[in-house]
């Protein structure tokens, strides 16, 4: 037999019972050859545009997922950032993209589509500012779409301005979204560093300097890990990042496979894998879980860092080792509100808003589906983004904040949104003021590691 | 026999030639696809296809009990699927049996064969799945 006995077991176990999934093979589709100076020509062109590549889009990643027996949670579209082929438009103008944008999602069958987004780390265009200042209306006024916006980056520093803004529309995405928990904010992120090819919605886009048209995949599996770690019992830290980096590769490998498969069915072009554990809010896909079989007590304990980078480590050599096409983020994401062991973690009061800012220096994201009162003053939450694009920034990596100031909440309450979102429990914040740090506006000048010619 | 990609971009350039100024899309792909025909080449994919084996892994377990082989095996021949290896353990009442199956003699899909099997699998209460042998190559061999 070509294959062991036992090689064939281990598939179907990761497979069937340790919940490795292919998170997401995500289209991403070019919208900068579809303006026109009439906004309802605009329109038609990207509805036309994104079914005409995104129509077979579920369908081929069903035949795909069938054919090798691995599912595909996810099937999802990002979009060049809206703010950069439609400079030109009003916020009204904006808004009505949107709405079209989640038309075209529902006729798909999609759940999310991504590239609400702009790029604005170094200054604003009139349309970036407009196209801002439309993104609670667009989350609140349509149900697929999400949105995101870098504002810092390592070759042009911190735009602090631009932070003060979105500290303003999260609280007023949280605002017009109360009845559902505050749940616009949770198809928002702020960005330091964003990838051009993530195809992890919410923060996914399309980047300017992709293709036409092109398919990444997203690959997860904190279960399977988690139980080749509780195999490999007591060994010494070496061995440990070893069990972690051949399991790793192994799941890695059949990513890229599907992300071929269901491009090479999409007749289009294949861009990046994208492995990052993902914990998602079933018992067991938690990375949390990962953290405590490595040896800490709970999430939150001294030592807790330093296992999360040994594991954000391991993840990226093992990715790199299986494939050369690796992208995105690349690492272990720690969302709270996906996570169970997380929010156990938070409610017996293990960890804190600020050691979870620590572990984010060393993840492959930031700070991720974190509920906190609703009444946060809105320079609190930009001293927050702030502080985690100061991470990003000055270590060369994505971060990124999605924060839900969970409306009429305080700390002990939950928003709870079901389904893949989870529910996230309300965690303190310092009551210490950074109104006049945040206030003086302007841009953090971008680091020394910046001058790298 | 089919022709490989070299010979058509041959016949391509040729046709282009041929037609000149008045080539358009359309008119070149007519005009290939029916060079293609007199030189014999069949018809010809123009879409990249699946060059990958058109083998299958069949993995089944579940309580021991007589009947289950005879049950997969029966299923599989009707399809005109070819065994060509097959490996099975017992470990105490729990039984495991692997096989490796060509389908691509069988005038099914796949995903019919995956429907016929998952419905003798529900029969004898037994779990079999049925995957591409490209998911096992990938992961265990480089």
């Amino acid at each position: 037999m070509p294959y062991e006995f036992e090689e064939i077991l281990e598939t179907i176990r990761m497979t069937e019972i340790e919940h490795f999934d292919i998170r997401t093979v995500t289209l991403g589709i070019s919208l900068r050859d579809c303006h026109d100076r009439n906004i309802e020509v605009t329109k038609q062109k990207i509805y036309d545009k994104i079914l005409r590549y995104g129509k077979n889009h579920v369908k081929n990643a069903r035949d795909v997922e069938s054919r090798f027996g691995i599912s595909i949670a996810n099937k999802r579209i990002s979009m060049t950032p809206i703010s950069i082929p439609f400079d030109s438009c009003t916020l009204e103008e904006y808004l009505e993209i949107a709405k079209t944008l989640d038309k075209a999602a529902e006729e798909i069958g999609i759940d999310y589509i991504a590239g609400y987004s702009a790029l604005v780390q170094k200054g604003m265009t009139n349309g970036e500012l407009e196209f801002i200042k439309s993104i609670p209306f667009a989350l609140s006024q349509t149900k697929r779409v999400c949105s995101s916006v870098n504002v810092a980056s390592t070759k042009a520093g911190i735009n602090m301005d631009a932070i003060r803004m979105m500290a303003d529309v999260i609280k007023s995405t949280a605002e017009k979204t109360k009845d559902r928990d505050s749940i616009g904010c949770a198809k928002l992120v702020v960005f330091a560093n964003a990838v051009e090819d993530n195809p992890f919605v919410a923060g996914a886009f399309h980047g300017i300097s992709e293709p036409e048209v092109v398919l990444n995949v997203g690959i997860s599996g904190p279960g399977v890990v988690l139980e080749a770690i509780k195999e490999a019992g007591h060994v010494d830290l070496q061995q440990l990042a070893e069990v972690i980096k051949k399991t790793i590769f192994k799941i890695t490998r059949a990513g890229e496979l599907i992300g071929r498969k269901v491009a090479e069915r999409n007749n289009v072009p294949f861009g990046i894998v994208d492995i990052s554990l993902a914990p998602t809010p079933a018992e067991g896909d938690s990375i949390a879980d990962i953290l405590k079989s490595m040896g800490v007590e709970d999430v939150g304990a001294p030592g807790t860092t330093a296992a999360l980078a040994m594991l954000n480590d391991a993840v990226k050599k093992a990715g790199l080792m299986a494939s050369s096409s690796v992208g995105g983020m690349s690492g272990a994401f720690i969302p709270v509100s996906e996570d169970q062991g997380m929010i156990r973690a938070v409610q017996v009061g293990h960890l804190s808003l600020e050691k979870l800012e620590a572990m984010t220096a060393v993840c492959s994201v930031g700070l991720d589906m974190i509920a906190i009162p609703g009444d946060t003053p809105v320079t609190t939450i930009a001293g927050i983004i702030a502080d985690e694009c100061a991470i990003g920034v000055i270590n060369d990596k994505t971060t990124a904040v999605r924060i839900i100031p969970a409306y009429g909440k305080n700390v002990g309450e939950f928003v709870d949104y079901g389904g893949l979102l989870g529910k996230a429990p309300v965690m303190e914040v310092r009551k210490l003021s950074c109104e006049n740090f945040v206030g003086r506006g302007g841009r953090i000048p971008a680091p020394m590691r910046s001058l790298t010619n | 026999m089919k022709l490989n990609e070299e010979e058509i971009r041959k016949i391509t350039f040729e046709a282009i030639q041929e037609l000149g100024s008045e080539a358009t899309p359309e008119r070149i792909k007519e005009a290939v696809r029916k060079k293609i025909g007199e030189t014999g080449g069949g018809e010809y994919n123009f879409k990249k296809g699946d060059v990958s084996s058109g083998r299958v892994i069949l993995t089944s377990f579940g309580l021991n009990k007589p009947g289950i082989v005879a049950g997969v095996t029966k299923a599989l021949g009707e399809a005109n699927c070819d065994i060509q290896d097959l490996t099975q353990k017992l470990m105490g009442d729990f039984f495991t049996m692997i096989m490796i199956i060509d389908i691509s003699a069988s005038q099914k899909d796949l995903k019919q064969i995956q429907e016929e099997i998952s419905k003798i699998a529900d029969e004898l209460k037994i779990k079999i799945y049925l995957q591409h042998e490209d998911v096992f190559r990938y992961m265990h061999r480089i």
